[in-house]
């Protein structure tokens, strides 16, 4: 049940970093200190009660943000395990990254980099993604390394870059370069999927429904095969309440291609067949 | 006591603290699981020469396994933790491993956990990989059929082993046929294994030996062509004794095997020859686990 709710004005000139909304909430500060916060907003540094109205303490482990636009960086920034954000509209860039174990739903569209660099946790998006989803924050060198990202809908080229671990679940289409540079972890959608899918990758999992456009040279065709393991993370994506549940719990047969080993990668690209 | 002409000894049977783990072996069908299942639980019958005891729980169905495959329920057990690693690890690496379309999975869930397939990934020479799902990891190993499929880690938790009865009667046939009668009701249980072959041994021990460096011996006591020796304490119309063990993961698992055990026992009665039922009682000196036998009945 949410009782904090937390809602933006729209008045922003500039973008506007949210990771002061992630410390109300771990630190669990009443609506009065969280006002006080101060936030750099371009050259100048503004309080908080100036840009958003906020009912209710931060003392709720649920917390809705309203009227959010893509101005609103870094949206549920770390949230450790427990808490939950639910954001109606558009979010910007970095939304959940290096999430901790928190749950954040998001009602709209999202920027790039959201999930990046997450830890634990769980990001819902009902909407579409853009770039770098779930890639690593720039400067770092893994992407998300645990919890799972389901998007109802389409994201953007580099899904998953860096990726060390977890699960991102897309039920519409992936753009180019998916899976790059990726070290394990499972990428999974049920649209199509755009150029180069897999460039780069060492190890983990893409589970597509279909070939991807322009498939890189460097991936060796392994044939056909039934995956036992494919059950069970089928009981893992049938779990959450998406598209996803229309596949079938038994379904293991698969064309399996492994690279990328222009880098020595024994990753792998499992096409659904049957 | 006396059930349908079946004298309750008055006494208790002696068990002893143990460390368990369950594994569920799945295949492609029963036939295969089933033979991963009795190669790995064979050679199992007692940690006295085998290190480890062993057997098959049950028969699990598509819908209660892990891969929704058919498969069977393992439980082991061991005096302690390391040696029960150690005898998962060979015997899943040798019997399950090596057996077509198998993968293996911990049948249990504990904080405390043993390696199942976290050092036998290394079979697979660079060319396994990993999953986490749904918080367990679990390891892909390329093998000749396909990918065995196993999880890092198996639940271990604390057991109770050699909890036992002991039936007397008046022919080898009539034992028999009582041992049966409680194997088949004994093994309708959840979490209880009958560790030796077929659920009864017939070389009851005792505990220790004239022979330095033997840790049990036969149990002359009660056998029958010592009648009428010092210490044999059987009587002129047996003929016959025949124990089953009983290794569970809890006593009241182990109290209830004993109570279905000793009921269908004295359901054939004494006029299918069964005379007495006693619990193997070692003055104290096996275990600190005592299964009063007429409690056990009157429960």
């Amino acid at each position: 049940m949410t009782n904090t709710t937390v809602t933006f004005n729209g008045l922003a000139s500039a973008r506007i970093d949210m990771r002061w909304l992630s410390e109300a909430m771990t630190q669990s500060y009443t609506a009065d200190q969280t006002n006080k916060l101060t936030l750099p907003v371009g050259n100048k540094k503004i309080e908080v009660g100036e840009l958003f109205n906020i009912s209710g303490n931060f003392t709720n482990n649920t917390v809705q943000l309203e009227g959010c636009t893509p101005k609103l960086d870094y949206i549920g920034h770390a949230l450790p395990k427990g808490a939950q954000l639910i954001v109606t509209g558009d979010c910007g860039h970095y939304l959940g990254a290096q999430l901790a174990g928190g749950k954040v739903t998001i009602i709209g569209n999202t920027l790039d980099f959201a999930g990046c660099s997450m830890r634990e946790g769980m990001i819902e998006v009902k909407g579409n993604c853009a770039d770098y989803l779930g890639g690593a924050l720039p400067g770092h060198k893994k992407g998300i390394a645990g919890g799972t990202i389901l998007v109802h809908g389409n994201t953007g080229n580099f899904t998953g870059d860096l990726m060390r671990r977890g699960i991102i679940m897309v039920t519409g289409d992936i753009g180019d370069y998916c899976g790059s540079r990726m070290i394990a972890g499972t990428i999974t959608n049920l649209g199509k999927i755009g150029k180069q899918a897999g460039m780069g990758m060492r190890r983990g999992t893409l589970l597509l429904p279909e070939l991807p456009e322009d498939m890189a040279s460097t991936f060796t065709n392994c044939g056909r095969h039934n995956l036992g393991y494919l059950t069970l993370l089928l009981h893992q994506l049938r779990s959450h309440d998406s598209e996803f549940k229309s596949l079938h719990s038994m379904r293991r047969r698969v064309q399996k291609y492994m690279g990328d080993t222009s880098v020595g990668g024994l990753g792998e690209i499992l096409i659904w067949i049957g | 006591m006396i059930i349908n002409g079946v004298v309750i000894d008055d006494t208790f049977s002696e068990a002893f603290s143990m460390r368990a783990t369950r594994v569920i072996i799945t295949a492609i069908n029963y036939k295969w699981a089933r033979h991963a299942a009795e190669t790995m639980t064979g050679f199992a019958t007692s940690v006295i020469g085998c290190k480890v005891e062993a057997g098959i729980e049950r028969a699990m169905g598509n819908h209660e396994t892990p891969d929704g495959r058919p498969g069977m329920s393992v439980l082991l057990f061991s005096t302690d933790r390391k040696t029960l690693q150690k005898q998962l690890e060979a015997r899943v690496g040798q019997c399950v491993l090596t057996c077509p379309t198998t993968a293996v999975f911990s049948g249990m869930d504990s904080e405390d956990q043993i390696a199942l397939g976290k050092n036998l990934r290394y079979f697979g020479d660079g060319y396994q990989n990993s999953k986490l799902i749904g918080g367990k990891r679990f390891w892909r190993i390329p093998v000749m059929d396909g990918e065995f499929v196993c999880e890092e880690m198996a639940g271990v938790q604390k057991a109770i082993g050699g909890g036992n009865i002991l039936i007397f009667a008046r022919t080898v046939s009539q034992v028999l046929l009582a041992c049966e009668a409680a194997i088949d009701s004994m093994s309708m249980l959840p979490n209880i294994i009958l560790p030796f072959p077929g659920g009864g041994v017939r070389s009851g021990s005792k505990v220790g030996s004239k022979y330095k460096g033997l840790s049990a011996s036969t149990n002359h006591h009660y056998c029958p062509t010592l009648k009428g020796t010092p210490g044999n304490e059987l009587n002129k119309n047996i003929e016959a004794v025949m124990e089953i063990v009983i290794d569970g993961l809890t006593t009241e698992d182990v109290r209830l095997a004993m109570k279905r055990g000793i009921e269908a026992v004295c359901d054939l009665g004494k006029s299918q020859g069964i005379e007495k039922i006693t619990g193997g009682n070692y003055g104290g000196k096996l275990g600190e686990h005592h299964f009063y036998l007429r409690d056990i009945v009157d429960d």
